[in-house]
């Protein structure tokens, strides 16, 4: 359930109170029972939302993550990381 | 015999309600938002049906329609937790909802639909400023503007027609305003926002060029450009243009009242009253 399992867990954290607080205070533990690559769990972990956009997550969702200041993200890391990705003229990566 | 008598373009950022809490009632966006609320008033509204494209909230991407409209007497919103924006229960009208998805369907639109449902800031955030009493029941018909494919521009406005027949084979008296929820270029939480904000406008002159094709009647023109690659280069949520291209469908060829542009967030406020 790859790439739909992050996008989903970034809605619950906008959602789902309780997850939010869960990812909050040990996103490692919060994240350990979902079904994610061990990839996916890394990238979520370091907060490397520019990754993540480049494996197909969706970015208005990932935007709950430094919305809710979640895997050590915040507004400026997020968007330095994110505005990293180079991006054709519609927004798909590239190389 | 219920008649479409005016039609709105309306932004949504979530962040507007709290904006204008800080900055009080002169504030820029009091003002443009003031501005369409006496409008509104004045035409005496007994329902709005709001094209919208929901951000991920009612729907998700294990099902997610193309349109859809929503049959109940009544939701829920918001459920995205926007900033100093009320829980509100909007009243709506089920059997209109049933309706006009029927007679759509009659057309050959496979509208799909949600029953016992919330919506996000997209349709609240309008409701929030123009009708805050929510004393007028609103009827969401959703259309996807967000995730690629999209439907086409021609089709979203074909579907306005549609549903201006639907309102129009209403045997009851009714006074519907219809309105376009939505931006014209915004990326959110992209690669294409501007340094330090959540959000960007990647293309400011497809903006301004829309705004101008409004202004001018030049629908047909702005149908034919606005392709989904023109869509998708305004920006990642470019594609609520749609819901503005539906609303413009339903109110047929009319002159605006007035289009005002707020081209640092990519979108209008627009007004066509002719009744």
């Amino acid at each position: 359930m790859s790439i739909f399992a992050v996008n989903h867990l970034c809605r619950e954290v906008l959602r789902d109170h309780v997850f939010r607080a869960a990812m909050k205070s040990d996103p490692a533990k919060a994240l350990a029972p979902l079904d994610l690559t061990d990839d996916e769990k890394q990238k979520l972990l370091a907060g490397d939302v520019g990754g993540l956009y480049r494996m197909g997550v969706n970015a208005f969702l990932m935007n709950y993550l430094a919305r809710f200041e979640v895997c050590g993200l915040n507004l400026k890391a997020y968007n330095e990381r994110m505005r990293a990705v180079k991006v054709d003229e519609v927004g798909c990566p590239v190389p | 015999m219920a008649q479409i008598v005016a039609g709105f373009g309306v932004p949504h950022t979530p962040i507007f309600p709290h904006f204008v809490k800080r900055d009080g009632p002169d504030c820029e966006i009091a003002k443009l938002f003031g501005a369409q609320k006496e409008q509104l008033a004045a035409t005496r509204p007994d329902l709005i049906i709001m094209f919208d494209t929901d951000h991920l909230n009612t729907f998700f991407l294990d099902n997610l329609p193309i349109f859809a409209i929503g049959i109940d007497q009544s939701f829920k919103a918001p459920n995205d937790e926007p900033r100093d924006v009320p829980n509100y229960v909007v009243p709506s009208m089920r059997d209109v909802a049933v309706h006009v998805r029927s007679a759509v369907i009659a057309a050959g639109f496979d509208v799909g639909m949600t029953q016992n449902y919330s919506v996000d800031h997209s349709v609240t955030v309008p409701l929030h400023f123009l009708t805050p009493d929510m004393k007028v029941p609103v009827i969401p018909f959703f259309v996807s503007g967000h995730v690629p494919p999209l439907p086409s521009a021609q089709r979203c406005h074909a579907l306005g027609q549609a549903v201006r027949h639907a309102v129009e084979s209403w045997a009851a008296s009714l006074r519907v305003v219809i309105m376009g929820s939505g931006s014209f270029s915004l990326e959110v939480g992209g690669p294409r926002m501007a340094p330090g904000r959540s959000d960007g406008v990647p293309d400011p002159d497809w903006a301004m060029r829309v705004v101008k094709y409004l202004e001018e009647q030049k629908i047909d023109r702005l149908i034919v450009e606005a392709t989904q690659r023109q869509l998708l280069k305004a920006g990642n949520v470019g594609g609520e243009l749609l819901n503005w291209i539906a609303m413009l469908g339903a109110i047929g060829h009319r002159k605006p009242t007035y289009v005002a542009p707020q081209m640092e967030n990519g979108h209008a406020y627009g007004v066509w009253r002719w009744n």
